[in-house]
């Protein structure tokens, strides 16, 4: 008897844990879930400047959705400003290359547009902003503070477009080959001499 | 004295070598204006040498290509260097020659084919231009979404960004300098922006000003310029690099100049 009170005790228990946290979790995680459709439009857009061919169009909106998906997701679970977006190109990179395979079109051609919705423009915005105030401010009470947070967003513009650039390229950088024609899952860990 | 005789007349006596070097050359050229990185072009080159039986040398800069070829035997040499046109990033001709350059060894196509297949990829159409201003635009609005906009700062991020194109468009054709170009489309830009805030519609928080310009980021000498000093050819990586950071000026002073129009 106690033990059946206690089972229904924990049952009332779990399911008021599930119907409290899993509609929280599904709004919590909406705004995350929108950033796929916005990179993806800023991917599109940016494929269109750059003349990309039509065929591809629709991959590069997919690719720079999941993307921004993958970054805002990571940066939701508390990882870094730097590490986020590099997560983020990597997943680009990866996913390039079957496009590319399947599209057949280079691989710069989705990862270029997909990677520009993670250029970190807010950051590089406050570093230009902070330089402006430090050529015109020589007041010693708040110029270190501004030469800090200058440097601060310097440094992250710096390191996360160093981490996009090398996360677009990864699978090269694994697999050691010239181009990914020759990029097949059978042969992954022999270096191609010829 | 003999060797430059010898050399002077294996340049005459070889018209395959020159042909071969020209055409090499145009494909060389037409990458780095199109957006290509450096590695890519050397093997693009060096692919389609190979298929014509010759050793080709390269030193790639960004406003020129120097080619070498040398015959299997090594007893031929031809050079020839070509100045590249303007830059502006097209990757339907990327994508085009890249898969033009493995058609080439597979049905071992001749110059004059492989001149056609250029000829036809320079003269495929662009987008509409109405269709590249509402896509851009569109990008804009995501951007301002994506930094926290709502819908009144998407609407003046996407008017922002199609004037600003506009304005960059223009300025291009009235063939301004690229820098300049950039500038007067930042101003504009910002100045639609700016028009948000002074009428008090959209607000100052949400990063609208900066995302009507993020439009003009050089993405593309960007992230080749990392992908260059990653592959090791640090010469043109740097060259981007410093390309990249005097657009980057170009937008700041557009943002400043309107940021002294509206006293903010």
């Amino acid at each position: 008897m106690e033990n059946l009170i206690f089972i229904s005790a924990f049952i009332q228990q779990a399911n008021h844990i599930l119907l409290g946290i899993l509609p929280a979790a599904v709004i919590d995680f909406l705004p995350v879930a929108e950033k796929f459709i916005w990179c993806g439009f800023a991917a599109v857009g940016f494929a269109v400047l750059f003349n990309v061919p039509s065929r591809t169009l629709v991959f590069i909106g997919i690719l720079g959705g999941l993307g921004g998906f993958t970054k805002f997701l990571l940066i939701r679970f508390g990882v870094s400003d730097v590490l986020a977006p590099f997560c983020g190109s990597a997943v680009i990179g990866l996913l390039s290359i079957p496009f590319a395979h399947y599209k057949h079109a280079p691989p710069p051609v989705f990862y270029i547009p997909a990677l520009i919705p993670m250029i970190p423009g807010v950051f590089a915005y406050r570093m230009m902003l902070g330089m402006i105030k430090l050529v015109g401010n020589t007041q010693p009470s708040d110029y270190e503070q501004v030469l800090q947070s200058t440097i601060n967003n310097g440094l992250k513009v710096l390191f996360i477009i160093l981490g996009l650039s090398v996360g677009a390229v990864i699978p090269m950088l694994v697999t050691r080959r010239d181009s990914v024609k020759d990029l097949k899952a059978s042969s992954f860990f022999d270096r191609r001499d010829d | 004295m003999r060797s430059n005789l010898f050399v002077l007349e294996v340049n005459k006596t070889h018209p395959e070598a020159k042909e071969l070097c020209t055409l090499l050359l145009r494909i060389g050229t037409l990458l780095m204006t199109s957006g290509s990185n450096t590695e890519r072009i050397r093997k693009t080159i060096q692919r389609i040498s190979t298929s014509f039986d010759y050793k080709a040398e390269l030193v790639i800069n960004h406003r020129s290509v120097l080619l070498s070829l040398e015959n299997e035997n090594g007893d031929e040499v031809y050079t020839s260097l070509k100045r590249t046109g303007q830059h502006g990033v097209n990757f339907r001709i990327l994508s085009g020659i890249s898969r033009m350059s493995w058609t080439v060894i597979e049905e071992h196509w001749t110059v004059d084919q492989i001149n056609e297949e250029l000829d036809r990829l320079q003269a495929l159409p662009h987008f509409p231009r109405i269709a590249v201003l509402l896509f851009v635009s569109l990008a804009g609005a995501s951007f301002c979404r994506v930094a926290g906009g709502q819908i009144p700062d998407m609407l003046f991020a996407f008017a922002a960004t199609f004037i600003g194109l506009f304005v960059r468009q223009e300025s291009i054709k009235h063939a301004f300098n690229t820098y300049l170009c950039v500038f007067f489309a930042a101003f504009a830009a910002t100045l639609v922006a700016g028009l948000g805030y002074k009428l008090g519609i959209a607000d100052p928080g949400n990063h609208g000003f900066v995302t009507s310009v993020l439009f003009l980021i050089p993405g593309v000498p960007l992230i080749n310029s990392f992908s260059d000093l990653i592959d090791g050819n640090i010469q043109t990586g740097i060259i981007r690099g410093i390309n990249s950071l005097i657009y980057s000026f170009a937008i700041a002073l557009g943002l400043l100049a309107s940021m002294f129009v509206y006293q903010m």
